[in-house]
């Protein structure tokens, strides 16, 4: 139906205007006061403070916080150099039997030369009844923290290579950190070193042995 | 605009809401939103009128589907109102007679709120298709069409009450 048939309707539908007119005008009129109480409402609603919102707040504190937890960087990092460089003196190595042999007999040669140990050179030689209470002792050195020794040798390796060759540091026993149980133990060499003195020591006693008793003979032929 | 639109908002709503305290407060409501977004009224789009109108219209009709009142109106179901010929109509709106007109007072109460609320619109306030169409967010030929199914609506009640 179009709009101008509608609006003929319109004007022809008398009985319908009509009923319709008469219901409207048959309604209950606005209260005298309803606007009023609208004003007073819209008051009401102006006066009262405005909601402070604070989701936004609380979002914008959460993404700081992931960002920052993104960012940060792990706190394991510069263990991790660090581990890099030591791991030679944490991993159990095995060495043939012969070498270590060859280590104690050098060690035993009389000519006394200060324990000097070279950090990449020095051989981590241990005697083979220990390495296995070592082993017992640290199976699992291949936690995150610290890396394989084939890593740490390709880590050593790419670093070697990349950097310019630095002059051998020299450590002494005081540099060694008696931090962990396998720096307890001691090298061959310091083996081969005790051995030595308490050579020594025994052969002084006994000497000092022969002095008291040779003496003690003068003293008592005297009386 | 409260004392230029006032009564005319109040009696849309009120003819939507059945219960008075219900048209007093849906008439607040539908002020105290026209005052918050006055800002968005387009004078091209309608007459200040209209706008507000469409928004007491969607107050009301919000408010009932949120009330879920019990509205007891005529169905169509079979659509025998459609049966009804255009003539037989016209003649029952059209020759003035005070019995029928009082008939169709009854039979309006029967119908929807949506559709006593277009009829209104057309015959009482005089509104044109289109402005009807931006009150209730429709096209004129949609209310066109109820315009004339409403018609043939209150034909049919008008018959049964009569029967």
């Amino acid at each position: 139906m179009t709009e101008e048939k509608l609006n003929e309707l319109r004007q022809q539908d008398t009985n319908l205007r009509d009923a319709i007119w008469q219901d409207e005008t048959g309604r209950p009129q606005m209260p005298a006061d309803l606007n009023e109480r609208l004003m007073q409402r819209v008051a009401a609603q102006k006066e009262k403070k405005p909601r402070r919102i604070i989701w936004p707040w609380i979002a914008a504190a959460c993404v700081a916080g992931v960002l920052m937890i993104w960012l940060t960087p792990p706190k394991e990092a510069p263990t991790d150099v660090v581990a890099e460089n030591k791991p030679k003196v944490e991993q159990p190595v095995m060495v043939d039997e012969p070498k270590a042999k060859e280590a104690e007999s050098e060690a035993l040669q009389p000519e006394e030369t200060p324990i000097q140990v070279e950090k990449v050179k020095m051989p981590m030689s241990v005697p083979k009844h220990e390495t296995k209470l070592l082993a017992q002792e640290t199976p699992k050195v291949e936690s995150p923290e610290t890396p394989t020794t084939e890593e740490v040798h390709t880590d050593l390796a790419v670093a070697e290579t990349a950097k310019p060759q630095p002059e051998p540091v020299m450590l002494t026993e005081r540099d060694i950190p008696v931090t962990r149980p396998e720096n307890y133990r001691y090298t061959p060499e310091e083996l081969a070193l005790m051995k030595k003195q308490a050579n020594e020591a025994y052969l002084k006693w006994v000497e000092l042995e022969l002095e008291i008793a040779k003496q003690t003979m003068e003293q008592t032929a005297l009386k | 605009m409260l004392e230029r639109y006032g009564r005319a908002v109040f009696a849309q709503v009120a003819r939507l809401v059945p219960s008075f305290e219900d048209a007093e407060e849906v008439y607040q409501d539908v002020f105290v939103k026209v005052f918050k977004n006055i800002n968005m009224y387009d004078v091209e789009q309608s007459s200040l009128k209209t706008w507000v109108s469409h928004i007491a219209y969607n107050e009301s009709i919000s408010f009932l589907r949120h009330k879920t009142m019990p509205v007891i109106y005529y169905e169509d179901r079979e659509g025998e109102a459609e049966k009804l010929s255009e003539s037989e109509v016209e003649a029952t709106f059209g020759h003035p007679n005070p019995e029928t007109v009082q008939l169709i007072r009854a039979a309006l109460k029967h119908l929807p709120p949506d559709e006593r609320a277009i009829i209104t619109m057309f015959y009482y306030e005089e509104m044109s298709l289109k402005e009807i169409a931006y009150v209730t967010e429709s096209i004129p030929t949609t209310i066109a069409s109820k315009l004339s199914r409403t018609r043939k609506k209150l034909c049919k009640i008008i018959k049964m009450l009569q029967s």
